[in-house]
């Protein structure tokens, strides 16, 4: 405190040794001050004059230099048009300039004027400055269940190179205040701290004054955010936000009690912020809000047809001094964004980030257009950083242009549109799908190709005939290990025809059932015949004939002896024969029935192995 | 090949290392793979030489083998005779001996997973497996072959084991499902062979199909359509002819049984019935997998929810915790909890911990248990040798979640008591029980745990009633001197406390130095001021 107060005196010194500027006066003088929030507003009213002769088209407006690096925001716009008329307020250009002759320590910012100021006129301008980080908190460290105290420091007369007539200055705070510089003409009353009027003081007044409040608003400061607008020309621009968000209000000290924060959360911890809201566009959608260890499960949203709020609550309350970071992201639908006029898109989007009250102190706004975009130009309504990056996404083949936009101490005021133009082809869309589709393609023609192909070397070598003729063999195998089946199924047939027989008695349909049992083992045999025959000729097969030719001739043998069987059978029943007769003849048959079909199977098995 | 692969591939995991060579529990692999190599040489010599040359060679090799054997075998013995644990790390010993762990090593029994399972966790687990799984076994002695015997070992050893511990439910997994696969494969074969053979419509036209043909000769004599219903009808006709010739017909059936297996005919409509109900308990086995993994594997255990009458109510205490530690503190902070708690708080508050879930120090994780069932200030002393900035509990009583640091508690004791023997566990239980009110000993009310966990819980209802112990917390009002509460999470399920600076010291050494010159009762003074000098 003591340190601001030297600084102050320091530049009031210096001051008073400033001669007088020129020939225009301030007639009036208005400044109101808000410091409800940790954001000040500083919007002064200025009527100035033209008391010399010569026109003037540029008015000076002076900051000490420790105020000046705070600035976040200046504009300056006069009103237009006499009483009666419709007025409408022009803003007008600002450009910082260093006039010669001036005392040190202070940072000049000129407004040009539209038409010169000639001699006699007056203008009235109003100049809004907003300052981020002139409020300072003091105490510097306070416990939780402390009030948070800020101190603001600023002249009470108008620091202006020009003479002053009247003037005066009205402090806008929320309610409570410790103290505050107290001159003539001051007066506090409600939420106000009035200094003035004053009168026809000359150029470069200064007096410092400083008022310690009471202020107990979020102090969200976001250290740095980088929004990322990535258009994807298939209908979506999506909008992803990092924040590094850090309280800046004053530190907390000392143990922090949940419980007395959950008791009475707004006497301990009436620093501390809970939540904030973001104001998103109407038709936001798949809005999601996460940090690096996943979603973060404390937020809420709402919304009507002209806007979408979104409540986010960070995982802990905010103390001073305790950070955070996470991501909010949302997509916007293309159309509301992106316009298009003579072969030029342009994207036509906020700036700032969309939380209210939050002072950013670096913003980084990415636009991510797609692959192949073209002639691309920026227009942003202040000053900026502009650089060009590419970004490699999914698919991509030269990357995506990235257009980075800079700046530091963004402050609500800051959230206006600006616009990307660029051109693009429309057929550039199709790259990607048709990318993957040929892609795809390509790979199944090489399969394709590679299924049909024959990669042997040499088509005369010895393996590869030999494996030619193996080939061979094991579909002639196979042939024959079919027609045995169609025979084995055939049995199967007959059997079935004698149980029927024992069930019904139907002797005549047991015998035509053998009958056609005969017929097609016939047919089966002839077929197996050249089969047989062409295996025998295969060199290859040398191995595999025994086994085979076996099989051949148990399966024979089997036959015949079902054969014998369901003879025996029938004609047991033709003679009416009784059953314990029957079961007699048959059973030394039906045991060497059991035991040849043991070895045909076996046998089976034994072929398909090898 | 694989053996020596797998292996290679497992010694070069840097936690397993040479572990893999080292550790008894892999001898009976190698010795199987050299001795499957030794036969397979064998048999390659044998090819080589002819008889009587390999018999010589056989003579000599035996002999010059059996005393290289018999030499690394002793070597092998020696070795592992000089390690109290015969060369087997705990956990497989455990496998061994269920008890041992409980005994011996109490940080491996304080794993919930290596705890034996109880019978509604198999049913959770492996649901209508288990019932699946002995009609498995049944199927596979019917003709026991090598690979069913396989199996039946396979299911055997993986049943013994899951029983064990809960962790090896994942080794009895794939047992169970092969075998409740044969089960199921051999029913279905059963009913649809039966419904093959009744069924008339099928048949008619096709006479290639190899099953259909049996009753397609049946068919084929008589048009009749012959569903069970039929053949009960005849079978009750009463002709003499008829019964003997069924007689006749069972007759044949018992001789038949191994070849003709598919004359095991079962009723029509059973069959299908019970095809139409093994088709829906699969169903719903596959509803019960996707509702096990969707709550019991996936849910994330460390953001719980619960609900209530107001709908869903999120539990996210333990990231809300690890947030604010990595947002908050310094990077190179350390923080000590239990071990639980150490790969989260590595991984999602990026802070380095004292112990984490990789266990393999044992001394480490007793520091930190005894530091835990110290008094406050021997606490400080051994978390500030530790360079612990900040101490992290998580506390269940307020919301009532049961597996909090409390109830953890008596396993920090005896992990640390295992270490630190002035730890005892008797002096933390009141007639054998472990509680937390008013009869506690004066032990458990005064360690860090309690503190901690306790600090100024009174406040919130006025009572200190403790919602998982269900009972009135015994000490109520204290203070605590050497650490202070940083953050605690909204349900207050995990508290994070940091150590006081040692600012009395500056303090202490001047006096004592002032006080050396005056008197010596002086420097007691401040010896007693000054506790950690």
């Amino acid at each position: 405190m003591r340190e601001i107060r030297l600084d102050l005196l320091l530049l009031s010194l210096a001051l008073l040794f400033a001669p007088a500027f020129s020939d225009l006066l301030l007639s009036k003088v208005d400044r109101r001050i808000d410091l409800t929030s940790h954001v000040v507003r500083i919007t002064s009213t200025l009527k100035v004059e033209n008391a010399g002769t010569d026109p003037v088209s540029e008015v000076l407006l002076a900051f000490p230099d420790t105020q000046a690096k705070n600035i976040a925001y200046l504009t300056a716009s006069t009103i237009e048009g006499k009483g009666k008329t419709k007025s409408s307020s022009v803003s007008l250009p600002i450009q910082v300039v260093h006039p010669d002759g001036m005392p040190p320590s202070l940072t000049w910012h000129s407004v040009s004027l539209l038409k010169g100021l000639s001699k006699g006129e007056s203008l009235t301008l109003d100049v809004l400055a907003v300052f981020t980080h002139t409020l300072r908190p003091f105490p510097e460290k306070i416990t939780q269940a402390e009030i948070q105290r800020v101190a603001f420091q600023e002249s009470a007369y108008y620091l202006s190179p020009y003479v002053v007539k009247v003037q005066s200055l009205t402090v806008k705070h929320s309610g409570q205040f410790e103290s505050y510089t107290k001159l003539e003409n001051s007066r506090a009353s409600g939420s106000e701290i009035k200094y003035g009027p004053y009168e026809n003081l000359p150029s470069f007044s200064f007096s410092p004054i400083v008022i310690h409040l009471v202020n107990n608003q979020p102090f969200a400061v976001a250290q740095e955010l980088v929004r990322e607008i990535e258009i994807s020309h298939w209908g979506n621009v999506q909008v992803t936000e990092h924040y590094n968000l850090i309280h800046g209000g004053a530190h907390i000290t000392g143990e922090f009690s949940r419980l007395d924060y959950q008791a009475r959360p707004h006497v301990r911890g009436a620093s501390a912020f809970r939540n904030l809201v973001a104001k998103l566009p109407p038709r936001a959608h798949s809005i999601y809000y996460r940090d690096e260890i996943g979603n973060i499960s404390t937020s809420n949203l709402w919304g009507d047809s002209t806007k979408k709020l979104l409540e986010i609550e960070p995982r802990y309350p905010m103390f001073g001094g305790w950070r955070t970071s996470f991501t909010i992201g949302y997509g916007l639908p293309l159309q509301d964004f992106l316009f298009q006029s003579r072969g030029i898109r342009f994207l036509n989007i906020t700036f700032g980030c969309p939380i209210n009250e939050v002072v950013i102190e670096n913003l980084i706004v990415k636009v991510v257009l797609p692959e192949g975009s073209r002639d691309i130009s920026v227009s942003v309504p202040f000053a900026v950083k502009q650089w060009e990056e590419t970004k490699i996404s999914h698919l991509d083949m030269v990357g995506r242009p990235v257009v980075v936009l800079e700046k530091t101490n963004v402050v609500p005021e800051h959230n206006q549109h600006f616009q990307v133009n660029y051109k693009f082809n429309n057929l550039s869309l199709l790259r990607e799908p048709l990318m993957l589709i040929s892609g795809f393609f390509l790979l199944f023609v090489a399969c394709v190709i590679y299924v049909h192909s024959d990669l042997t070397i040499s088509k005369s070598s010895t393996a590869y005939l030999a494996k030619l003729q193996w080939d061979e063999v094991q579909a002639t195998v196979q042939q024959v290990l079919n027609i045995i089946n169609r025979c084995l199924t055939i049995h199967g047939k007959l059997e079935a025809s004698l149980r029927d027989l024992s069930r019904t008695g139907d002797v005549q349909a047991c015998k035509s059932a053998r009958k056609s049992a005969d017929s097609s083992l016939k047919e089966l045999s002839k077929e197996l015949r050249p089969v047989l025959i062409l295996l025998q000729s295969s060199s290859q097969a040398v191995q595999i004939l025994p086994k085979v030719e076996e099989l051949v001739a148990k399966e024979r043998e089997l036959q015949e002896k079902l054969m014998l069987k369901h003879s025996t059978v029938v004609d047991c029943y033709e003679k009416k024969s009784g059953g314990r007769e029957v079961e007699n003849r048959v059973a030394s048959i039906q045991q060497k029935i059991t035991a040849l079909r043991q070895e045909v199977d076996d046998l089976l098995e034994i072929i398909d192995e090898i | 090949m694989q053996v020596v692969l797998g292996t290679l591939l497992a010694s070069l995991v840097p936690v397993v290392g040479f572990n893999a060579v080292m550790t008894s529990e892999h001898f009976a692999s190698f010795l199987v793979f050299i001795f499957i190599h030794v036969v397979a040489f064998a048999y390659y010599i044998k090819g080589l030489l002819s008889q009587k040359m390999f018999k010589v060679a056989v003579t000599l090799v035996a002999s010059v083998g059996m005393v290289l054997c018999c030499a690394v075998v002793a070597v092998l013995i020696a070795m592992v005779a000089s390690s109290p644990t015969k060369g087997w790390s705990g956990r497989s010993l455990s496998l061994l001996d269920p008890t041992y762990a409980s005994k011996y090593i109490p940080i491996i029994a304080s794993v919930s997973e290596h705890q034996p399972p109880t019978w509604p966790s198999y049913f959770m687990d492996i649901n209508v497996l288990a019932f699946l799984v002995p009609a498995g076994i049944t199927a596979c002695f019917l003709p026991l072959s090598d690979a069913s015997s396989f199996v039946i070992l396979y299911i055997v050893t993986s049943v013994y084991f899951s029983g064990v511990m809960v962790r090896l439910m994942l080794v009895l997994a794939p047992a169970a499902c092969i075998l409740s696969g044969i089960a199921l494969s051999e029913a279905f074969d059963v009913f649809t062979g039966s419904i093959k053979f009744q069924l008339p419509g099928i048949s008619r036209n096709s006479q290639i199909d190899v099953r259909d043909t049996s009753s397609a000769g049946v068919v084929t004599q008589d048009d009749g359509v012959k569903t069970d219903k039929n053949e009960e009808s005849l079978k009750e006709r009463p002709s003499k002819k008829n019964k003997k010739k069924e007689r006749e017909n069972a007759e044949k059936a018992l001789i038949k049984p191994p070849l003709e297996k598919r004359l095991l005919v079962l009723p029509l409509e059973a069959s299908v019935i019970s095809l139409l109900l093994l088709v829906l308990l699969g169903a719903f086995y596959v509803v019960h997998c996707v509702w096990a993994a969707a709550e019991a594997y996936s849910a994330p255990s460390i953001v719980l929810t619960s609900h209530t009458n107001n709908g869903l109510h999120v539990f996210d205490d333990f990231r809300e915790a690890y947030a604010w530690l990595s947002h908050n503190t310094e990077v190179d902070d350390k923080v000590a909890s239990w071990w639980d708690y150490g790969y989260q708080t590595t991984a999602m508050a990026n802070r380095t911990v004292i112990v984490d879930n990789n266990t393999w120090n044992n001394t480490h994780i007793a520091t930190v248990g005894t530091a835990m069932s110290s008094p406050e200030k021997a606490a400080w002393e051994i978390f500030h040798s530790l360079d612990v900035k900040y101490v992290l509990v998580v506390f269940g009583g307020l919301v009532g979640y049961p597996s909090d640091d409390i109830n953890k508690f008596l396993w920090m004791v005896r992990i640390g008591g295992g270490v630190f023997p002035h730890i005892k566990e008797p002096d933390y239980l009141r007639d054998g029980q472990y509680r937390i009110d008013s009869q506690a000993t004066p032990t458990m009310l005064n360690c860090l745990m309690y503190k901690l966990c306790y600090y100024r819980f009174v406040e919130t209802d006025g009572q200190g009633f403790d919602r998982v112990r269900k009972t009135e917390i015994g000490k109520k009002h204290f203070k605590l001197t050497h650490f202070e509460e940083v953050f605690t999470t909204h349900h207050w399920m995990v508290r994070l406390y940091k150590l006081k600076p040692p600012k009395n010291r500056i303090r202490g050494k001047t006096k004592k130095s002032k006080t050396k010159a005056s008197s010596t009762t002086g420097s007691k003074g401040s010896g007693k001021r000054n506790p950690w000098q």
